[in-house]
């Protein structure tokens, strides 16, 4: 039998949490898609934003060491989630500048997990929106 | 005699000291009694009729199950040891297992749990949407230890046998990645539909003589018959498999069978796959407003030698939901599998070079 106290109350969502259990939940295993020996840190401009399930993807033009300019795709979270938090296409507009921390794929592609992303201006990329009140249970 | 000489007729005899019959002149006290409880009865009756008249209805006079629902939920499936004997806890502890589920923690830079996207952030991690909360330790019901039978021997065996296959092989193929990875089914799709991550959300739409069911992830629709009609032939194997509803009052059961023998219920020992012979029962019925009761039976005489059940509440969600259109952007399953055969090729020049 439920609680009837507690039962049904439902909480507002709330910060971080859960990070070591929640991969085993996510689509697919990102320790087998991305290598952990192979961080980076990259600065380029969006071309393209995909919403597109099971994980969204952003893909960006970066200058290298050279001066030339090479493309990059960036993971990220479910478009379920995202557009659930009011993120849209437009939230990341095609030409903005951002700063991408992550790991770059297994294969040497030029894939990577977008472990951080922020704008260039140093605003912070929080694809789920604003945090929400860390209020776990108003019983 | 009319209504008022009866009443007051039943009056005297329920009044009447033990051992006589007073005012009942002869007739004896256990009729007198038995019309008294057939009164609380009557009286108990009536106010369920009432309580039955206010859920709402759809224009067939179903009880209205419609809308999108989460199971969201930080209560573990199985009670953990710490909580043995114990099937709720204090206010305290129960705010304290949501506190503790909030907090954040951040995974060593370098290492594999930390090659992932900034959960928090992206909206994934269990907190970030409505978070049904109760004081249960334990999904499962029944047992009532609130943990899994334990599996048949040879059931355990198998199961063993195909966790050893799939991480020897993990990365051969396709064909060897897990289920929801190929997109053909989310293992918490059920039936029974298991609380996820994230997305762990659900629809519900009803129809004369139907109710569609599509959890968010992955949302193929179960259209489950409430016209008596018998199941699908039982050689035919569904991944969903084959579900027939009825209403037992006003609960929803919805009876499934026709399993394929290659999904399993999430938090049972890995391997453990459900086999044609298994039945799942599900009933699903109204709390609230904004509430809905999930309970379900598993049984499968291949795998255990008792039934097991878990419940669980449903909280009304905003919609629309969207379609997690699982295959349209699959990166995934290319990226691992290149990345395996970059391995191989490295473990294999290694090996040459020996």
């Amino acid at each position: 039998m439920l609680s009837t106290r507690l039962s049904n109350l439902v909480a507002g969502a709330a910060l971080g949490a859960l990070l070591a259990a929640a991969p085993t939940y996510a689509h697919h295993s990102f320790a087998a898609e991305f290598d952990a020996s192979k961080p980076l840190s990259l600065r380029g401009v969006v071309t393209k934003v995909e919403l597109i399930n099971p994980h969204s993807w952003i893909t960006v033009d970066v200058k290298d060491a050279t001066g030339k300019t090479v493309s990059w795709m960036v993971e990220g979270g479910s478009p379920n989630v995202l557009f659930k938090s009011g993120v849209t296409k437009a939230s990341v507009p095609i030409g903005s500048e951002l700063v991408i921390d992550g790991y770059q794929a297994r294969d040497g592609s030029n894939r990577m997990v977008g472990r951080n992303i922020s704008f260039a201006d140093g605003r912070p990329l929080f694809f789920a929106g604003s945090k929400p009140d860390a209020a776990p249970a108003q019983q | 005699m009319d209504i008022f000489a009866r009443k007051a007729f039943r009056r005297r005899c329920i009044e009447a000291p033990r051992g006589t019959h007073g005012a009942c002149h002869g007739r004896p006290l256990a009729r007198a009694c038995a019309a008294a409880a057939l009164l609380c009865l009557l009286a108990a009756t009536g106010a369920a009729a009432a309580e039955r008249a206010k859920l709402p209805r759809t224009s067939d006079g179903q009880p209205d199950l419609q809308g999108y629902w989460t199971n969201n939920t930080v209560v573990p499936l199985q009670r953990p040891a710490a909580y043995a004997g114990r099937a709720e806890l204090s206010e305290d502890e129960a705010r304290a297992r949501v506190a503790k589920a909030l907090e954040p923690t951040e995974a060593e830079a370098g290492t594999d749990a930390d090659v992932h996207y900034q959960l928090t952030d992206y909206g994934l991690d269990i907190t970030q949407r409505k978070l049904n909360i109760d004081r249960r330790t334990a999904l499962i019901t029944d047992p009532p230890d609130g943990r899994l039978p334990a599996p048949r021997p040879e059931a355990a065996a198998q199961a063993k046998e195909r966790a050893d296959f799939a991480r020897a092989h993990a990365f051969d193929g396709p064909e060897t990645r897990p289920l929801g990875e190929r997109c053909l089914v989310w293992p918490h799709q059920g039936p029974p539909i298991m609380p996820t991550g994230y997305n762990s959300n659900l629809e519900i739409r009803q129809a004369p003589g139907f109710v569609v069911i599509i959890t968010e992830m992955l949302p193929d629709p179960r259209v489950v018959p409430l016209d008596n009609r018998p199941h699908i032939p039982s050689g035919v194997k569904q991944w969903l498999g084959d579900s027939r509803g009825r209403w037992d009052g006003d609960t929803l059961v919805i009876e499934t069978t026709n399993y394929s023998g290659r999904t399993q219920v999430p938090g049972t020992p890995q391997g453990l796959l459900l086999t044609p012979a298994a039945r799942v029962v599900e009933r699903i019925d109204r709390t609230g407003p904004d509430t809905l009761r999930y309970r379900f039976t598993v049984e499968d005489p291949n795998l255990w030698d008792r039934p097991w059940s878990a419940e669980y509440p449903l909280t009304r969600i905003d919609g629309m939901r969207f379609e997690y259109a699982c295959q349209e952007g699959n990166y995934g399953m290319t990226n691992t599998l290149s990345g395996a055969r970059v391995a191989d090729r490295a473990a294999a020049d290694k090996g040459a070079a020996r």
